[in-house]
């Protein structure tokens, strides 16, 4: 070995190391993806959820949670473009049987946000429930936070997300025009407040940067109907495929890496995922996770 | 002032045209049943000259129909009861009086301004709605009155915010119910704000000279329902001032002038009964009308005035080119031409657009066009599935389509613009515009590009590109463009507003929710 190739190998290693460190961290436990199926959308919901240790081992008593469905469109429920409402209901009321003390549910929309809360289905699913609050968002709630990612520095989030003692993601899983699917990672653009479109220019690191922000205690993804084309908004019932599936992990980039299954692709091919995952946000080797049939 | 009929009649009616005012708004229904668009569908001014320009009738104005009859039979009832500036007026005149009648207001001035206007509707350039007293004060009200509220409001409900942060969210019940119901869901700047107020602040300012003054020297509704009043058989009795008494030339607001009641200037207010303190006045069928003069004014003004209107119809017709390539329509408006016969300028589709696309022009449509609708993508655009503005038109001007065919009614065409859209200029992805597309086979599609980026390295791009047989114009992927100022795709005005080609099956099944 001479000096130069010395030099060289000690400067991989140091720049491996930190990767390195993260993988064998990461796989000390392994990430755990629970996939429920069945057309009672709330029953397995909660299959879901109880697999991957049931709704108290997040939720306190006197918690605050936020539950950040994809209401962004406005479509309606069978268009798939939004978290299908029985799913919401049923994670919310998981929420409220554990002892939390309020649950909110929002998003920042991309349409008209009051016929996005119509047309998704959700408000009316969540009307009247005692502790539970669906407001749109307020503008100067949005707080400026210092990410020091790779591409976005700091960026303007939710202050409701930002404060809240659980956050739980629930996306639905649908194609996209530019990120190719959109899942539980891309599903944290609705804390996101700004020109939102600025990050498309860099999105899979913006994206990253983010998620590496916001602790999501769980990710559960609404795949009872799925988006395969024309996405995120679509608006063809063509496009819309029915697999009566809800999928639920603590490990978001888990989670969206079986999902990505779905649509008959390989989590390599997301460059969002790939992204998360060399962060270290978590795991996308489908061998290294264990999924469950709840 | 006394509470008489005519007075609470009056102030419902006042009541009734602010909440119908405050309901022309999205409020989690895609219908909306009653609107204030009610007053204009209504008011014979309007329907006037809508059959003078466009020449056809519309049921929609039956109501307009049925109040000039009513008003051929009872008088000029509109202006002492329903009318809500009359009413606003009536409201806000001073009491002690400093200055004396307007001349230049008096004789023919009203004529000099209705009889243009209608000729001018005949020559197809519908004005009434810029001197439409209703139109005045619906404009000053939703252009500077209702978005100051609506600052206001959540100014105040920010500044909380700023004060004690998220424990205001103790209040928000109360704060969701006046927001709920009261303030406009977002806030929006207008043009013409000022003008619109300014118009409505010098109508007020007008009574310090006399009561009623716009009313009945000015307001060409007024000057039209009274010429229509002369052939109602129904007056005040007895038609002169009594010679031992008089007192109802002070109780009198507009009629009464001199000795002899004016037909057409009496708004059956029926104060004068009240006040006589000899009970010698009644309201009744009465055929021998004193103090008409002839049916219609004199040759010259008769003449002149419809002078004026061709004259006036021909030189406000100038369009400078160079705006009217983003002169935008609201949805289902396919011929300016058509339209301009029709649009009212009340302003109501401004106010209830989902995504505030609608602003009054100020000098894009030319002098003819001032106060008409036009969408302003970069500022809010076309909801795909909202067809609100239709619904709240009272004369159809824009006209009343269900969801599936106003998604297809083209506004313009979308263009990219490749020295500003990041693909193009920067090459670097970006498709936000792609993304919001809302037709669901999408307009705007990209495809992978092999490019050599600004830093000299090859690398794959998505560019954009439209597909200008589906493109409805909606203006979102202007609106979303995430550049700064001038955005990299605008859309433009097109001649051909033939909808799009209908869309696939899927899309017309069903799209209630389960939750409706």
């Amino acid at each position: 070995m001479d000096r130069r190739t010395f030099i060289k190998a000690t400067g991989a290693a140091l720049l491996l190391a930190p990767a390195l460190i993260k993988e064998t961290l990461a796989t000390r436990e392994q990430s755990l993806v629970a996939v429920a199926e069945g057309t009672d959308y709330a029953v397995i919901t909660r299959k879901a959820i109880n697999a991957v240790g049931g709704m108290k081992r997040f939720v306190k008593h006197g918690d605050v949670v936020v539950v950040k469905p994809n209401m962004g469109w406005d479509r309606s429920v069978e268009l798939a473009a939004n978290t299908h409402p029985l799913v919401v209901r049923a994670v919310v009321e998981e929420c409220l049987a554990a002892g939390a003390k309020k649950v909110k549910v929002f998003d920042n929309t991309c349409n008209d946000s009051r016929r996005c809360y119509v047309s998704s289905g959700v408000e009316a699913a969540l009307k009247g429930m005692k502790g539970v609050e669906c407001k749109h968002i307020e503008t100067e709630r949005f707080r400026k936070v210092t990410l020091n990612g790779s591409f976005l520095k700091e960026w303007e989030l939710y202050d409701e997300a930002l404060s809240a003692d659980v956050y739980i993601n629930v996306p639905v899983a649908k194609h996209h025009g530019l990120s190719k699917l959109t899942l539980g990672l891309k599903n944290i653009m609705g804390i996101m407040g700004g020109t939102r479109g600025y990050i498309h220019r860099n999105l899979d690191v913006a994206l990253a940067d983010v998620n590496a922000h916001m602790t999501k205690h769980l990710t559960i993804i609404d795949a009872t109907r799925i988006l395969t084309a024309h996405g995120p908004q679509g608006g063809n019932i063509a496009d819309v495929k029915v697999l009566n599936k809800v999928i639920a992990s603590t490990d978001t980039v888990a989670a969206d890496a079986y999902a990505t299954t779905l649509f008959g692709m390989k989590p390599a091919d997301i460059p969002v995922t790939v992204a998360a995952y060399k962060r270290g946000l978590g795991e996308m080797n489908l061998d290294k996770i264990k999924v469950v049939k709840a | 002032m006394k509470l008489t009929t005519a007075r609470i009649c009056q102030l419902l009616f006042l009541a009734l045209f602010l909440i119908l005012f405050v309901q022309t708004e999205y409020r989690g229904r895609d219908e909306i049943n009653a609107a204030v668009n009610a007053f204009f569908r209504a008011d014979p001014l309007v329907l006037f000259s809508y059959l003078l320009a466009a020449k056809s009738w519309s049921w929609l104005l039956l109501p307009a129909a049925l109040m000039t009859v009513a008003t051929l039979a009872l008088g000029r009832f509109f202006c002492g009861w329903i009318c809500p500036l009359g009413t606003i007026l009536d409201l806000l005149t001073p009491k002690n009086r400093k200055g004396s009648p307007i001349k230049a207001l008096k004789g023919n001035f009203k004529y000099w301004l209705l009889l243009p206007l209608l000729t001018a509707s005949l020559f197809n350039i519908n004005l009434s709605g810029l001197l439409d007293p209703i139109a005045i004060l619906l404009r000053a009200l939703t252009f500077l009155l209702y978005p100051v509220l609506g600052l206001a409001g959540r100014e105040g409900w920010v500044g909380l915010y700023r004060m004690i942060g998220e424990r205001r969210d103790a209040l928000a019940p109360a704060y969701s119910l006046i927001r709920d119901n009261l303030l406009p869901f977002r806030d929006t700047l207008y043009p013409l704000a000022l003008l619109s107020a300014a118009i409505l602040l010098g109508i007020i300012a007008l009574e310090r000279f006399e009561t009623r003054n716009w009313c009945r020297n000015i307001c060409p509704l007024g000057t039209l329902l009274g010429w229509l009043a002369r052939f109602s058989p129904f007056s005040r009795v007895p038609q002169i001032l009594c010679g031992d008494c008089g007192k109802c030339r002070e109780t009198c607001p507009t009629g009464l002038d001199q000795n002899v009641l004016l037909k057409e200037e009496c708004i059956l207010c029926m104060e004068c009964l009240q006040e006589c303190p000899h009970e010698r006045i009644s309201f009744r069928p009465f055929l021998k009308l004193k103090g008409l003069g002839p049916l219609l004014p004199e040759r010259r003004v008769l003449l002149g005035g419809m002078a004026g209107g061709l004259l006036l119809a021909l030189p406000i017709r100038f369009r400078n080119p160079e705006t009217q390539s983003r002169l935008l329509r609201p949805p289902g408006v396919r011929n300016e031409d058509d339209f301009l016969k029709k649009c009212v300028r009340c302003g109501e589709c401004m106010k209830v657009c989902l995504k505030n696309a609608l602003y009054p022009s100020v000098y894009q449509a030319g002098l003819e066009g001032i106060y008409t609708p036009l969408v302003i993508p970069r500022l809010g655009y076309c909801e795909y599935n909202c067809t609100l503005c239709g619904q709240v038109c009272p004369t159809g001007a824009i006209p009343l389509l269900p969801a599936e065919t106003k998604r297809r009614e083209v506004i313009g065409k979308a263009v990219f613009d490749k020295n500003h859209c990041l693909p193009f200029a920067r090459k670097i992805d970006c498709i936000v515009c792609e993304e919001h597309c809302p037709i669901p086979e999408k307009a705007i599609r990209s495809r992978n590009v092999q490019v050599m980026g600004l830093d000299g390295h090859v690398r794959i791009v998505k560019e954009p590109y439209i597909v200008e047989e589906i493109c409805n114009g909606c203006g979102i992927c202007e609106n979303v463009c995430p550049l700064e100022t001038k955005a990299g795709v605008e859309v433009f005005a097109v001649k051909n507003r033939t909808p799009i080609a209908q869309l696939s099956v899927g899309q017309e099944a069903k799209e209630s929710s389960m939750y409706k």
